[in-house]
Protein backbone atom coordinates (compact mmCIF):
# COMPACT_ATOMS: atom_id res chain seq x y z
CA UNK A 1 0.00 0.00 0.00
CA UNK A 2 1.59 3.24 -0.96
CA UNK A 3 1.23 6.37 1.74
CA UNK A 4 1.29 9.25 -0.62
CA UNK A 5 1.01 9.74 -4.19
CA UNK A 6 3.48 11.98 -5.89
CA UNK A 7 1.26 13.55 -8.86
CA UNK A 8 3.91 14.54 -11.29
CA UNK A 9 8.15 14.51 -11.45
CA UNK A 10 8.45 18.03 -10.53
CA UNK A 11 6.17 18.38 -7.55
CA UNK A 12 7.68 19.76 -4.39
CA UNK A 13 4.84 17.71 -2.81
CA UNK A 14 2.82 14.90 -2.26
CA UNK A 15 -0.69 13.95 -1.83
CA UNK A 16 -1.42 11.54 1.34
CA UNK A 17 -3.32 8.44 0.61
CA UNK A 18 -4.08 7.71 4.22
CA UNK A 19 -3.69 9.73 7.95
CA UNK A 20 -0.40 10.41 8.65
CA UNK A 21 0.52 11.07 12.27
CA UNK A 22 3.96 12.83 13.35
CA UNK A 23 6.81 10.64 13.35
CA UNK A 24 5.76 8.02 10.55
CA UNK A 25 8.23 7.69 7.92
CA UNK A 26 7.43 7.42 4.15
CA UNK A 27 9.41 5.35 2.20
CA UNK A 28 8.61 5.04 -1.35
CA UNK A 29 9.42 6.06 -4.94
CA UNK A 30 13.11 6.46 -4.10
CA UNK A 31 11.95 8.78 -1.02
CA UNK A 32 12.30 8.73 2.30
CA UNK A 33 10.46 11.23 4.43
CA UNK A 34 9.79 11.57 8.06
CA UNK A 35 6.22 13.19 8.60
CA UNK A 36 6.84 16.39 11.04
CA UNK A 37 3.23 16.99 11.91
CA UNK A 38 -0.69 15.09 11.79
CA UNK A 39 -1.60 15.15 7.77
CA UNK A 40 -4.68 14.35 6.97
CA UNK A 41 -5.88 11.67 4.08
CA UNK A 42 -5.82 14.14 0.92
CA UNK A 43 -3.94 16.69 2.71
CA UNK A 44 -0.43 17.68 0.86
CA UNK A 45 3.13 16.75 2.60
CA UNK A 46 6.18 18.29 1.50
CA UNK A 47 8.31 16.21 -0.46
CA UNK A 48 11.43 19.31 -0.78
CA UNK A 49 12.73 21.83 0.91
CA UNK A 50 10.54 24.77 0.58
CA UNK A 51 11.30 28.78 0.69
CA UNK A 52 9.30 31.34 2.05
CA UNK A 53 7.89 32.94 -1.63
CA UNK A 54 8.58 29.53 -3.74
CA UNK A 55 5.93 28.12 -5.80
CA UNK A 56 4.35 25.39 -4.61
CA UNK A 57 3.66 22.72 -7.65
CA UNK A 58 1.33 20.27 -8.21
CA UNK A 59 0.45 17.96 -11.43
CA UNK A 60 3.88 19.53 -12.73
CA UNK A 61 2.04 23.58 -12.50
CA UNK A 62 2.27 25.81 -9.86
CA UNK A 63 -0.97 26.28 -7.52
CA UNK A 64 0.63 29.01 -5.15
CA UNK A 65 3.30 29.52 -3.25
CA UNK A 66 4.56 29.43 0.37
CA UNK A 67 4.07 32.16 3.08
CA UNK A 68 6.51 30.17 5.07
CA UNK A 69 9.37 28.37 4.99
CA UNK A 70 8.91 24.23 4.86
CA UNK A 71 10.09 21.68 5.53
CA UNK A 72 10.53 18.09 4.27
CA UNK A 73 7.26 16.20 5.65
CA UNK A 74 5.73 18.90 7.03
CA UNK A 75 1.58 19.34 6.52
CA UNK A 76 0.85 22.15 3.10
CA UNK A 77 -2.19 23.82 3.18
CA UNK A 78 -3.94 26.96 4.09
CA UNK A 79 -1.85 27.96 6.86
CA UNK A 80 1.68 28.11 4.82
CA UNK A 81 0.51 28.72 1.80
CA UNK A 82 -1.55 31.07 -0.52
CA UNK A 83 -2.97 31.06 -3.95
CA UNK A 84 -1.11 33.76 -6.12
CA UNK A 85 -4.39 34.99 -8.03
CA UNK A 86 -7.20 34.65 -5.46
CA UNK A 87 -7.54 32.30 -1.69
CA UNK A 88 -9.88 32.11 0.96
CA UNK A 89 -7.92 34.18 2.84
CA UNK A 90 -8.37 37.23 0.96
CA UNK A 91 -11.54 37.34 0.96
CA UNK B 1 2.89 4.27 -35.33
CA UNK B 2 0.34 2.15 -36.79
CA UNK B 3 -3.03 2.36 -34.98
CA UNK B 4 -5.28 -0.96 -34.14
CA UNK B 5 -8.09 1.23 -35.23
CA UNK B 6 -11.20 0.23 -37.50
CA UNK B 7 -14.16 3.01 -37.93
CA UNK B 8 -16.69 4.36 -40.52
CA UNK B 9 -14.65 6.56 -43.31
CA UNK B 10 -17.68 9.62 -44.43
CA UNK B 11 -17.21 11.36 -47.77
CA UNK B 12 -15.86 14.68 -45.96
CA UNK B 13 -12.90 12.80 -44.52
CA UNK B 14 -14.10 12.47 -41.03
CA UNK B 15 -14.35 9.05 -38.90
CA UNK B 16 -17.05 7.75 -37.04
CA UNK B 17 -16.79 5.22 -34.52
CA UNK B 18 -20.86 4.43 -34.43
CA UNK B 19 -23.00 4.23 -37.49
CA UNK B 20 -25.79 5.69 -35.68
CA UNK B 21 -29.64 6.54 -37.14
CA UNK B 22 -30.84 9.66 -35.17
CA UNK B 23 -34.30 11.04 -35.02
CA UNK B 24 -34.21 14.64 -34.77
CA UNK B 25 -37.15 16.64 -33.78
CA UNK B 26 -36.64 19.98 -34.81
CA UNK B 27 -39.44 21.11 -32.30
CA UNK B 28 -39.92 20.43 -28.81
CA UNK B 29 -43.19 19.00 -29.66
CA UNK B 30 -42.12 16.55 -31.61
CA UNK B 31 -40.03 14.92 -29.13
CA UNK B 32 -41.58 12.35 -27.20
CA UNK B 33 -43.16 11.25 -31.29
CA UNK B 34 -38.92 11.10 -32.22
CA UNK B 35 -38.32 8.53 -29.00
CA UNK B 36 -41.30 6.92 -29.88
CA UNK B 37 -40.20 6.13 -33.64
CA UNK B 38 -36.51 5.18 -32.21
CA UNK B 39 -37.96 2.97 -29.79
CA UNK B 40 -40.44 1.53 -32.74
CA UNK B 41 -37.56 0.85 -34.69
CA UNK B 42 -34.90 -1.92 -35.28
CA UNK B 43 -32.16 0.06 -34.01
CA UNK B 44 -32.14 4.05 -34.47
CA UNK B 45 -31.76 6.36 -31.77
CA UNK B 46 -33.35 9.77 -30.71
CA UNK B 47 -33.16 13.12 -28.84
CA UNK B 48 -35.66 15.62 -27.54
CA UNK B 49 -35.39 18.79 -26.33
CA UNK B 50 -37.07 22.21 -25.89
CA UNK B 51 -36.73 24.42 -28.19
CA UNK B 52 -39.91 25.22 -30.19
CA UNK B 53 -38.63 28.09 -32.96
CA UNK B 54 -38.09 30.82 -30.64
CA UNK B 55 -36.27 33.78 -32.19
CA UNK B 56 -34.39 35.17 -28.78
CA UNK B 57 -30.40 36.13 -28.92
CA UNK B 58 -30.10 32.42 -28.72
CA UNK B 59 -31.32 30.89 -31.75
CA UNK B 60 -28.27 31.18 -33.99
CA UNK B 61 -26.98 28.91 -30.63
CA UNK B 62 -29.70 26.35 -31.56
CA UNK B 63 -29.08 26.19 -35.01
CA UNK B 64 -25.87 25.60 -35.49
CA UNK B 65 -26.24 22.69 -32.29
CA UNK B 66 -28.42 20.98 -34.04
CA UNK B 67 -26.55 21.47 -37.31
CA UNK B 68 -23.41 20.53 -35.99
CA UNK B 69 -25.26 17.46 -33.63
CA UNK B 70 -27.25 16.00 -36.80
CA UNK B 71 -24.06 15.75 -38.83
CA UNK B 72 -21.57 14.14 -36.19
CA UNK B 73 -19.35 12.02 -37.88
CA UNK B 74 -21.10 8.96 -35.52
CA UNK B 75 -23.75 9.63 -38.06
CA UNK B 76 -24.90 7.47 -40.63
CA UNK B 77 -28.06 9.08 -41.60
CA UNK B 78 -30.81 11.89 -40.00
CA UNK B 79 -34.08 11.76 -40.13
CA UNK B 80 -35.13 15.12 -39.43
CA UNK B 81 -39.19 15.66 -38.03
CA UNK B 82 -40.31 19.67 -39.30
CA UNK B 83 -43.29 21.38 -38.35
CA UNK B 84 -42.76 23.74 -40.93
CA UNK B 85 -40.66 26.54 -39.04
CA UNK B 86 -38.57 28.33 -41.44
CA UNK B 87 -35.40 28.03 -39.47
CA UNK B 88 -35.58 23.84 -40.18
CA UNK B 89 -33.96 24.32 -43.70
CA UNK B 90 -31.30 26.39 -42.06
CA UNK B 91 -30.79 23.32 -39.25
CA UNK B 92 -30.32 20.69 -42.36
CA UNK B 93 -28.17 23.35 -45.09
CA UNK B 94 -26.17 23.71 -42.11
CA UNK B 95 -25.59 19.93 -41.17
CA UNK B 96 -25.19 19.53 -44.95
CA UNK B 97 -22.44 21.85 -45.10
CA UNK B 98 -21.00 20.24 -42.08
CA UNK B 99 -20.95 16.50 -43.72
CA UNK B 100 -24.27 14.70 -43.62
CA UNK B 101 -25.20 13.28 -46.74
CA UNK B 102 -28.02 11.19 -45.89
CA UNK B 103 -30.82 12.33 -44.44
CA UNK B 104 -34.86 12.72 -44.85
CA UNK B 105 -36.72 15.67 -43.98
CA UNK B 106 -40.07 14.49 -42.77
CA UNK B 107 -42.56 17.39 -42.79
CA UNK B 108 -45.40 16.96 -40.48
CA UNK B 109 -47.89 19.40 -42.57
CA UNK B 110 -47.44 17.40 -45.66
CA UNK B 111 -47.79 14.22 -44.20
CA UNK B 112 -50.86 15.40 -42.67
CA UNK B 113 -51.37 13.09 -39.91
CA UNK B 114 -49.10 11.91 -36.45
CA UNK B 115 -49.74 8.58 -37.03
CA UNK B 116 -48.42 8.33 -40.83
CA UNK B 117 -45.42 10.73 -39.80
CA UNK B 118 -44.55 7.88 -37.25
CA UNK B 119 -45.16 4.88 -39.77
CA UNK B 120 -43.22 6.59 -42.30
CA UNK B 121 -40.51 7.35 -39.96
CA UNK B 122 -39.92 3.72 -38.33
CA UNK B 123 -40.20 2.15 -42.53
CA UNK B 124 -36.93 4.89 -43.28
CA UNK B 125 -34.80 4.24 -40.09
CA UNK B 126 -35.44 0.36 -40.44
CA UNK B 127 -33.91 1.07 -43.82
CA UNK B 128 -31.00 3.15 -42.66
CA UNK B 129 -30.32 0.98 -39.84
CA UNK B 130 -29.76 -2.07 -42.82
CA UNK B 131 -27.69 -0.57 -45.18
CA UNK B 132 -25.29 1.07 -41.74
CA UNK B 133 -25.87 -2.04 -40.33
CA UNK B 134 -24.24 -3.20 -44.36
CA UNK B 135 -21.47 -0.68 -43.86
CA UNK B 136 -18.01 -1.96 -42.85
CA UNK B 137 -15.27 -0.72 -40.52
CA UNK B 138 -12.28 -0.12 -42.37
CA UNK B 139 -8.56 0.42 -41.07
CA UNK B 140 -8.45 4.28 -39.35
CA UNK B 141 -5.85 6.23 -38.55
CA UNK B 142 -5.30 7.45 -34.84
CA UNK B 143 -6.69 11.00 -36.06
CA UNK B 144 -9.59 9.48 -36.13
CA UNK B 145 -10.33 9.53 -32.01
CA UNK B 146 -11.67 12.85 -30.91
CA UNK B 147 -12.28 12.73 -27.43
CA UNK B 148 -14.45 14.77 -25.38
CA UNK B 149 -13.05 15.31 -21.65
CA UNK B 150 -15.87 15.57 -18.89
CA UNK B 151 -16.40 15.63 -15.26
CA UNK B 152 -19.41 15.83 -13.21
CA UNK B 153 -20.34 15.16 -9.67
CA UNK B 154 -16.65 15.73 -9.05
CA UNK B 155 -15.38 14.68 -5.32
CA UNK B 156 -11.94 15.19 -3.26
CA UNK B 157 -10.52 12.51 -5.23
CA UNK B 158 -11.43 13.68 -8.75
CA UNK B 159 -8.27 15.47 -8.73
CA UNK B 160 -5.87 13.15 -7.71
CA UNK B 161 -7.29 9.73 -9.38
CA UNK B 162 -9.63 9.73 -12.28
CA UNK B 163 -8.54 13.30 -13.93
CA UNK B 164 -4.92 12.63 -14.04
CA UNK B 165 -5.33 8.94 -14.91
CA UNK B 166 -7.77 10.44 -17.63
CA UNK B 167 -4.81 12.95 -18.59
CA UNK B 168 -2.47 10.06 -18.98
CA UNK B 169 -4.64 8.81 -21.44
CA UNK B 170 -5.07 12.12 -23.30
CA UNK B 171 -1.41 12.35 -23.56
CA UNK B 172 -0.84 9.20 -24.84
CA UNK B 173 -3.57 9.54 -27.64
CA UNK B 174 -2.42 13.27 -28.57
CA UNK B 175 1.02 12.11 -29.03
CA UNK B 176 0.10 9.59 -31.30
CA UNK B 177 -1.69 11.96 -33.44
CA UNK B 178 -5.58 11.70 -32.06
CA UNK B 179 -7.34 15.22 -30.80
CA UNK B 180 -8.81 15.36 -27.32
CA UNK B 181 -10.51 18.16 -25.69
CA UNK B 182 -11.21 20.17 -22.91
CA UNK B 183 -14.10 21.80 -21.77
CA UNK B 184 -16.12 23.48 -18.79
CA UNK B 185 -15.34 27.03 -18.73
CA UNK B 186 -16.38 27.22 -15.11
CA UNK B 187 -14.30 24.60 -14.19
CA UNK B 188 -10.76 25.98 -15.28
CA UNK B 189 -11.36 29.70 -13.63
CA UNK B 190 -8.33 30.25 -11.52
CA UNK B 191 -6.17 28.07 -13.51
CA UNK B 192 -6.95 29.56 -17.22
CA UNK B 193 -3.08 31.39 -16.83
CA UNK B 194 -1.56 27.91 -16.56
CA UNK B 195 -3.43 25.97 -19.16
CA UNK B 196 -2.65 29.17 -21.44
CA UNK B 197 1.44 28.66 -20.52
CA UNK B 198 0.97 25.56 -22.18
CA UNK B 199 -0.52 27.01 -25.33
CA UNK B 200 1.43 26.16 -28.46
CA UNK B 201 1.82 29.79 -29.25
CA UNK B 202 0.51 33.37 -27.35
CA UNK B 203 -2.38 33.91 -29.64
CA UNK B 204 -4.21 30.32 -28.55
CA UNK B 205 -3.14 31.12 -25.23
CA UNK B 206 -4.36 34.34 -25.01
CA UNK B 207 -7.55 33.37 -26.37
CA UNK B 208 -7.95 30.67 -23.57
CA UNK B 209 -7.47 33.77 -20.96
CA UNK B 210 -10.34 35.74 -23.27
CA UNK B 211 -12.88 32.73 -22.96
CA UNK B 212 -12.43 32.54 -18.95
CA UNK B 213 -12.64 36.55 -18.69
CA UNK B 214 -15.64 36.29 -21.05
CA UNK B 215 -17.46 34.10 -18.21
CA UNK B 216 -16.66 35.96 -15.32
CA UNK B 217 -17.91 38.86 -17.06
CA UNK B 218 -20.95 37.32 -18.14
CA UNK B 219 -21.39 35.89 -14.41
CA UNK B 220 -20.83 39.10 -13.04
CA UNK B 221 -24.15 40.22 -14.81
CA UNK B 222 -26.00 38.09 -13.44
CA UNK B 223 -25.02 39.36 -10.08
CA UNK B 224 -22.83 36.28 -8.91
CA UNK B 225 -18.96 36.11 -7.61
CA UNK B 226 -17.99 32.30 -7.85
CA UNK B 227 -14.46 33.02 -7.26
CA UNK B 228 -15.23 34.23 -3.59
CA UNK B 229 -16.55 31.21 -2.53
CA UNK B 230 -13.61 28.94 -3.77
CA UNK B 231 -11.92 27.39 -2.86
CA UNK B 232 -15.35 26.32 -0.26
CA UNK B 233 -15.00 25.14 2.99
CA UNK B 234 -15.79 21.95 2.10
CA UNK B 235 -12.49 21.72 -0.59
CA UNK B 236 -10.71 22.89 2.11
CA UNK B 237 -11.25 20.17 4.50
CA UNK B 238 -10.55 17.87 1.62
CA UNK B 239 -7.26 19.27 1.39
CA UNK B 240 -7.43 21.82 -1.49
CA UNK B 241 -5.58 25.10 -0.49
CA UNK B 242 -6.11 27.22 -3.32
CA UNK B 243 -8.52 28.10 -6.40
CA UNK B 244 -5.53 27.17 -8.90
CA UNK B 245 -5.40 24.02 -7.10
CA UNK B 246 -8.66 23.27 -7.58
CA UNK B 247 -9.29 24.51 -10.94
CA UNK B 248 -6.06 22.52 -11.93
CA UNK B 249 -7.48 19.28 -11.01
CA UNK B 250 -10.37 19.38 -13.15
CA UNK B 251 -7.68 20.29 -16.16
CA UNK B 252 -5.82 17.78 -15.88
CA UNK B 253 -8.24 15.88 -17.42
CA UNK B 254 -6.51 17.83 -20.39
CA UNK B 255 -3.00 16.07 -19.13
CA UNK B 256 0.28 17.65 -19.70
CA UNK B 257 0.09 18.39 -23.58
CA UNK B 258 0.08 21.66 -25.18
CA UNK B 259 -2.86 23.40 -26.33
CA UNK B 260 -3.21 23.47 -30.32
CA UNK B 261 -6.00 25.80 -30.05
CA UNK B 262 -9.52 26.88 -28.74
CA UNK B 263 -13.16 25.61 -29.68
CA UNK B 264 -16.24 27.82 -29.33
CA UNK B 265 -19.05 25.64 -27.76
CA UNK B 266 -19.88 23.48 -30.54
CA UNK B 267 -17.41 24.16 -33.39
CA UNK B 268 -15.38 21.33 -35.13
CA UNK B 269 -11.32 21.04 -34.61
CA UNK B 270 -9.96 21.26 -37.85
CA UNK B 271 -6.41 20.22 -37.14
CA UNK B 272 -5.27 17.35 -34.50
CA UNK B 273 -3.80 18.02 -31.65
CA UNK B 274 -5.61 19.15 -27.94
CA UNK B 275 -8.23 21.81 -27.74
CA UNK B 276 -10.08 23.96 -25.15
CA UNK B 277 -14.22 24.20 -26.09
CA UNK B 278 -16.16 26.83 -23.99
CA UNK B 279 -18.89 25.27 -22.76
CA UNK B 280 -21.11 25.49 -19.35
CA UNK B 281 -20.98 23.12 -16.23
CA UNK B 282 -23.95 21.97 -17.07
CA UNK B 283 -22.92 18.36 -17.90
CA UNK B 284 -25.43 17.51 -20.63
CA UNK B 285 -25.29 20.58 -22.30
CA UNK B 286 -21.78 20.45 -22.54
CA UNK B 287 -22.05 17.00 -24.27
CA UNK B 288 -24.66 18.59 -26.69
CA UNK B 289 -21.72 21.12 -27.49
CA UNK B 290 -19.27 18.10 -28.09
CA UNK B 291 -21.23 16.50 -30.35
CA UNK B 292 -22.07 19.81 -32.52
CA UNK B 293 -18.23 19.94 -32.57
CA UNK B 294 -17.92 16.33 -33.94
CA UNK B 295 -16.18 14.56 -31.00
CA UNK B 296 -17.23 11.24 -31.58
CA UNK B 297 -16.12 9.25 -28.06
CA UNK B 298 -16.32 10.93 -24.17
CA UNK B 299 -14.38 10.09 -21.26
CA UNK B 300 -16.67 11.62 -18.31
CA UNK B 301 -15.01 11.49 -14.61
CA UNK B 302 -17.22 11.17 -11.42
CA UNK B 303 -17.01 10.86 -8.03
CA UNK B 304 -20.62 10.79 -6.85
CA UNK B 305 -21.87 8.88 -10.18
CA UNK B 306 -24.00 9.95 -13.14
CA UNK B 307 -26.60 8.36 -15.58
CA UNK B 308 -25.34 10.65 -18.36
CA UNK B 309 -25.35 9.07 -21.86
CA UNK B 310 -25.56 10.07 -25.29
CA UNK B 311 -27.33 9.22 -28.59
CA UNK B 312 -24.53 9.27 -30.66
CA UNK B 313 -20.99 9.79 -28.69
CA UNK B 314 -20.00 6.59 -26.73
CA UNK B 315 -19.52 7.67 -23.02
CA UNK B 316 -17.04 6.14 -20.83
CA UNK B 317 -17.65 6.38 -16.82
CA UNK B 318 -14.38 6.49 -14.88
CA UNK B 319 -14.82 6.76 -10.85
CA UNK B 320 -12.68 8.40 -8.34
CA UNK B 321 -13.70 6.70 -5.42
CA UNK B 322 -13.87 2.43 -5.57
CA UNK B 323 -16.79 2.37 -3.51
CA UNK B 324 -19.24 4.48 -5.77
CA UNK B 325 -17.95 2.08 -8.68
CA UNK B 326 -18.85 -0.81 -6.71
CA UNK B 327 -22.29 0.99 -5.43
CA UNK B 328 -23.62 0.93 -9.03
CA UNK B 329 -22.54 -2.15 -11.02
CA UNK B 330 -24.53 -1.17 -14.34
CA UNK B 331 -23.42 2.72 -14.20
CA UNK B 332 -19.52 3.22 -14.02
CA UNK B 333 -17.58 1.66 -16.92
CA UNK B 334 -13.50 1.75 -15.27
CA UNK B 335 -13.06 2.84 -11.53
CA UNK B 336 -9.51 5.34 -10.35
CA UNK B 337 -10.11 4.51 -7.15
CA UNK B 338 -7.44 1.85 -6.61
CA UNK B 339 -4.96 5.11 -6.95
CA UNK B 340 -6.27 6.88 -3.80
CA UNK B 341 -5.99 3.47 -2.09
CA UNK B 342 -2.44 2.93 -3.17
CA UNK B 343 -2.99 0.02 -4.57
CA UNK B 344 -2.45 1.56 -8.63
CA UNK B 345 -0.50 3.79 -9.94
CA UNK B 346 -1.62 7.03 -12.02
CA UNK B 347 0.08 5.55 -15.11
CA UNK B 348 -1.59 1.99 -14.77
CA UNK B 349 -4.96 3.52 -14.52
CA UNK B 350 -4.21 5.78 -17.71
CA UNK B 351 -3.12 2.77 -19.31
CA UNK B 352 -6.43 1.15 -18.80
CA UNK B 353 -8.60 4.11 -19.71
CA UNK B 354 -6.49 4.16 -23.19
CA UNK B 355 -6.77 0.50 -23.42
CA UNK B 356 -10.73 1.24 -22.88
CA UNK B 357 -11.25 4.42 -25.16
CA UNK B 358 -9.58 2.06 -28.34
CA UNK B 359 -11.49 -0.77 -27.50
CA UNK B 360 -15.08 1.22 -27.27
CA UNK B 361 -13.50 2.98 -30.36
CA UNK B 362 -13.72 0.03 -32.05
CA UNK B 363 -16.97 -1.00 -31.35
CA UNK B 364 -17.04 -2.16 -27.51
CA UNK B 365 -20.47 -0.99 -25.93
CA UNK B 366 -20.22 1.96 -22.63
CA UNK B 367 -22.44 1.13 -20.32
CA UNK B 368 -24.24 3.98 -21.19
CA UNK B 369 -24.78 2.55 -24.76
CA UNK B 370 -26.20 -0.46 -22.97
CA UNK B 371 -28.41 1.00 -20.92
CA UNK B 372 -29.81 3.14 -23.27
CA UNK B 373 -28.75 6.39 -21.67
CA UNK B 374 -29.39 9.28 -24.18
CA UNK B 375 -29.25 12.73 -22.62
CA UNK B 376 -29.49 15.84 -24.69
CA UNK B 377 -30.30 19.55 -23.71
CA UNK B 378 -29.77 22.91 -25.70
CA UNK B 379 -27.45 25.21 -24.39
CA UNK B 380 -28.43 28.74 -23.85
CA UNK B 381 -27.09 32.22 -22.71
CA UNK B 382 -30.07 34.18 -22.51
CA UNK B 383 -33.66 34.11 -21.32
CA UNK B 384 -36.05 32.55 -23.96
CA UNK B 385 -38.11 34.97 -25.33
CA UNK B 386 -41.64 33.64 -26.45
CA UNK B 387 -42.06 34.68 -29.57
Amino acid sequence: MRKVLILDARDNIAVCLADLAEGDVVQQDDITITVKNKIPRGHKIATREIAKNDGIIKYGERMGHAVAPIAIGEHVHVHNILGDRLSAEQV
Amino acid sequence: MTSPLKAYKRANGAWGLRNQVLILPMHSALSSTARAIADGSDGAVAISHDWSGEKDNDLARIIFTLSGYASNPNIFATIFLSIGNPEEEQIIKGAQALGLTRFTNLLLPEIGSMEKLQQEAITLANGYVKEAGAQERVDAPWSAIVLGLECGGSDALSGITANPALGVASDRLVELGASSVLGETTEILGAEHLLAARAIDPAVGKKIVEMVARYEDSINYEGIDIRGAQPSRGNIEGGLSTLEEKSLGAAKKAGNAPFTGTLEFGEIPKVAGLYFMDTPGHDIEQLAGFGAGHINVVVFTSGRGTPTGSAIMPTIKVSTNTPMYESIPDLIDLDAGTIADGIETLAQVGDRIFDEIVQVANGKLTKAERGGHHEFALSRMYKTVVK
